[in-house]
């Protein structure tokens, strides 16, 4: 009680109380779900772990592979596609890159499935893309609803989510210590190495951390570009819940996926303190 | 002759055995203190000696542990920052970024309720006293100098009206030249206001310029109190006197004769006499009462050695000279200077009365 | 020789950041070229351009009814999450307080959640608490998320602040609902008002947990998912359009006015 009269905790109480009640409850819920005889629709029974051996006798796994394999390839791509934009975003384009940063920042703002769909406007036959080439005599397939344009909607969906912690990585990195570093010597690629990626590891594991998780977490662009080429494991629990009816099932995929997600966030988030990462003075 | 002051008012703030802990550290420590109506006291010592707490203790930001502060002889610990008759002058200076140099001036008016007209005529009277042009009233306060950031800060603490103001280093971010002027226009103000001024730094030459009273702090304790005089010329103890500036400290003990002996220099020091109980401790010798001995000339303490540098240091000129292994600085007026060259074999001596003997 | 280099290395950079923008902003544009046709289905190059479907998205009542719906549930969640969130912040980077880095991880972990994953919990959690599911419970769910977001964008603003205005505002006789008001609150401001922002359109673009909380209740993203699933119209691009425009607008708007606000106030004011 005396620890309440202080600022700090008592300012903290609203969003702790929303947490506890919004974040942890639900979760507790889920788990607890996870636990009863599969199809049943109430919490009040002799628990059982029954729907987690299911998960690894029936096909539901597969799912689980996928994701996790395509979260994987999304960040590696997402890597590459944004450091240079975030290089961009620090060091050159200067009284411009407020401006580009609200570019990115914009679609962040717009349902993602809403933005998906314009890639299907621009793919799908007689679409931007085919009929435009068609007019000059080419008539590819489309490329739509094949496993690739998957991870390419997941690159574009979670861009930003790579690119903003990453910019902020890399703007935790003193000119001075650069300059230092060519001064004594090192070349291009060793001030890389040896300063800008150690430096701004911070920014950049977050971005690697947050985008991996989302994507993780990824639904709609197997929805909708891919028409369902691949099942994700959020469209397997998705069904659980709906069709199948089968709640405990689905709730035993989400809180193995709660665990993965829940394990790298705390093992990554462990390391930083977040003070020096949001810019305390 | 030294003017303090407190002879000629009574206390106007008393400190009894005023404590604060943070867990195991005490970083005040049960310090008495009386701190005189109208006087100018600075309080001195390096980061992490406790002066802050202690300044933040007497404006009210931070809770004592135990002890007493006492504020014309009534106890106020538990009156909160709001409602004591005393302001500070934050090291950042705090001024509030949103509003300009007059409402950050009329600031405390404003909380009291007083009225727009009287709280501008107000304002614009604590500028023209402190030199701030008229036209700055309407001016945003980020747009403004350091030194006119400064003088700022200085009337809004003033529009206040405090019987006391502290200042929590609020010159150290300054450069050189701009610190040296603000620094005498502070005591200019101090005299025009009369009001009772507790300042702290951690530059013993920034407290010498303007102080009625030094304390030296070290470790959560007040180590030494006095005018600027009695600290420089008689300081209690070592750290007080490294804490000064250039000085040679020189570790000595009692020989079997009964005379100073410094294995250092490998030579015996005198002194005119060594307090009863004296087992050990240093010798303090100020660089500028040493002298370049002639070859005929005499003096009660003496060494050889050769100069090994000099460095100009405005009007005087500081050298080094080693004796074997040890080092021992000189200061020299200009007109003074040695004349012979670097690594020559020099003699240098002082009198006996000019050093300081310290006991830890 | 140097000069030249770096020259050619930022050519290079604007390049490919500026591909990637347009590699953002492409499907946007074709859903507005999608939206300028006056036939049923979209085909390309366009044959008959029109703003038919325009004017039938905003005259249709069903459409009327999403809006409302979507609106009420942005702004309850701009309010709440601001106020809950400004308290947050101040926790998260204002005090120094044990349990204050457990309490920043703690705060970060729904942003760290898959969403769609979140939603069910929160399905699971209403149901198990027997609630009816309506816009109300979808508000709620929206916080959990955004009130995490929010904190932090008004952490940003927070770490900045020197607590020692808080001090001088107190000791030079404020109360502590002054020092609130006349220092904490303004000084703080720019980040609320971008911490506004974030709310709202985090709240009016948030579908994967709309989809499992809004019950009976259909929000435009939820409206927009089941068209594209089934039932393709025109109506689609449209509102597509909308949103996109929409949160450019107020993005781009709501920086402008912190930029001149914020000119405005170093420019000098006149006596």
């Amino acid at each position: 009680m005396a620890m309440l009269r202080q600022p700090g905790p008592r300012n903290a109480i609203p969003l702790m109380l929303l947490m506890l009640v919004g974040f942890a409850a639900p979760l507790l819920a889920v788990i607890g779900f996870s636990l009863v005889p599969a199809r049943s629709f109430s919490l009040w029974q002799m628990p059982t772990l029954e729907n987690y051996a299911g998960v690894f006798s029936g096909t539901n796994y597969i799912s689980f592979v996928y994701s996790l394999v395509f979260a994987a390839l999304t960040v590696i791509v997402l890597a590459v596609v944004c450091y240079p934009v975030a290089l961009g975003l620090v060091r050159v384009f200067g009284k411009w890159s407020m401006f580009m940063s609200l570019l990115f920042t914009i679609p962040l703002f717009v349902s993602e499935n809403v933005r998906l769909y314009g890639w299907v406007l621009f793919f799908i036959k007689n679409g931007v893309l085919l009929g435009t080439l068609k007019t000059i005599g080419i008539e590819p397939e489309s490329w739509l609803f094949t496993q690739s344009i998957i991870l390419f909607g997941m690159v574009y969906v979670y861009l930003p989510f790579m690119l903003f912690p990453m910019t902020l990585g890399i703007s935790m990195v003193p000119k001075e210590t650069r300059d230092a570093a060519f001064d004594l010597g090192a070349t291009r690629w060793q001030v890389f190495r040896e300063v800008d990626l150690p430096l701004s590891m911070p920014g950049i594991t977050i971005g690697f951390l947050l985008s991996f998780v989302l994507a993780v977490g990824a639904i709609a662009e197997a929805k909708v570009l891919g028409g369902q080429r691949i099942i994700p494991v959020t469209h397997d629990i998705e069904i659980a819940f709906t069709y199948a009816q089968n709640w405990p099932m689905g709730s035993a995929l989400s809180v193995l996926l709660m665990l993965v997600v829940g394990v790298l966030v705390l093992v990554v988030l462990r390391r930083f303190d977040l003070d020096t990462i949001l810019g305390k003075k | 002759m030294t003017r303090s002051q407190s002879t000629i008012h009574g206390p106007i703030l008393e400190l009894r055995k005023l404590t604060r802990t943070f867990g195991a550290l005490t970083a005040v420590n049960a310090i008495d203190l009386d701190i005189a109506e109208g006087e100018f006291f600075t309080i001195v010592g390096p980061s992490g000696s406790g002066k802050t707490t202690m300044l933040r203790m007497l404006a009210g930001m931070e809770q004592a542990t135990s002890g007493d502060i006492l504020l014309r002889g009534k106890r106020i610990n538990d009156v909160p920052a709001n409602r004591r008759p005393t302001c500070m002058v934050f090291q950042s200076l705090a001024l509030f970024p949103h509003r300009t140099v007059g409402q950050n001036i009329e600031f405390p008016m404003k909380i009291r309720g007083v009225d727009p007209a009287k709280r501008k005529e107000r304002a614009l009277q604590l500028m023209r006293q402190l030199r701030l042009p008229e036209n700055y009233y309407g001016k945003n306060v980020t747009k403004c100098s350091g030194g006119e950031r400064q003088r700022v800060a200085l009337a809004r603490a003033l529009a206040y009206d405090p019987e006391i103001l502290f200042f929590d280093e609020p010159l150290s971010a300054i450069d050189y030249k701009l610190r040296k002027t603000l620094e005498r226009e502070l005591k200019d103000i101090h005299r025009e206001t009369g009001k009772t001024f507790v300042y702290i730094t951690h530059s013993l030459e920034e407290a010498m310029v303007m102080s009625d009273r030094i304390g030296v702090m070290q470790a959560g304790r007040l180590i030494q109190v006095g005018t600027p005089n009695q600290i420089y010329s008689t300081p209690t103890n070592r750290f007080v006197s490294e804490f000064i500036g250039d000085v040679n400290v020189i570790p000595v003990h009692i020989g079997p004769n009964g005379k100073l002996i410094s294995d250092d220099f490998a030579a015996e020091f005198s002194v005119p006499k060594i307090p009863v109980g004296f087992t050990g401790g240093h010798l303090v010798v100020r660089p500028e009462f040493v002298r370049f001995l002639g070859s005929g000339d005499a003096s009660e303490n003496r060494l050889t050695g050769r100069v090994y540098n000099e460095y100009a240091l405005g009007s005087r000129i500081q050298y080094q000279v080693r004796v074997g292994e040890a080092v021992f600085i000189v200061e020299k007026l200009r007109q003074q200077a040695y004349t012979g060259g670097l690594d020559d074999e020099v003699a240098i001596g002082w009198s006996g009365a000019d050093s300081i003997l310290v006991s830890d | 020789m140097e000069a030249k280099q770096t020259n050619w290395r930022n050519g290079l950079v604007w390049t490919w950041s500026l591909a990637v923008v347009a590699f953002l902003y492409l499907p946007s544009v074709c859903l507005l070229l999608a939206s300028l046709t006056d036939s049923r289905y979209f085909t390309f190059p366009i044959t008959k351009w029109g703003l038919s479907w325009w004017a039938k998205t905003f005259n249709s009542l069903e459409i009327h009814a999403l809006f409302k719906t979507s609106i009420s549930i942005a702004l309850c969640v701009t309010v709440i999450s601001v106020v809950i969130a400004l308290f947050g912040a101040l926790a998260f980077a204002r005090y120094e307080w044990k349990g204050r880095s457990i309490y920043q991880k703690i705060v970060l972990l729904p942003i760290f959640f898959p969403q769609s994953v979140l939603g069910l919990a929160l399905l699971l959690w209403f149901n198990a608490l027997g609630l009816d599911l309506s816009w109300k419970s979808a508000v709620f769910a929206h916080l959990v998320w955004i009130v995490p977001v929010v904190t932090l964008v008004i952490s940003i603003q927070v770490y900045s602040f020197d607590p020692a205005l808080e001090e001088a505002a107190y000791d030079l006789g404020a109360t502590r609902w002054q020092v609130f008001r006349e220092v904490t609150l303004p000084v703080l401001f720019p980040g609320i008002f971008s911490g506004m922002l974030f709310a709202f359109l985090l709240s009016w673009g948030n579908f994967p947990l709309s989809l499992f909380t809004t019950g009976a209740d259909t929000t435009i993203p939820e409206y927009l998912y089941a068209k594209m699933v089934a039932g393709y119209t025109p109506g689609v691009p449209v509102l597509g359009t909308v949103n996109t425009f929409g949160a450019a607008f107020l993005l781009l708007g709501g920086y402008g006015l912190i930029l001149w606000w914020r000119r405005s106030r170093i420019g000098d004011s006149k006596e």
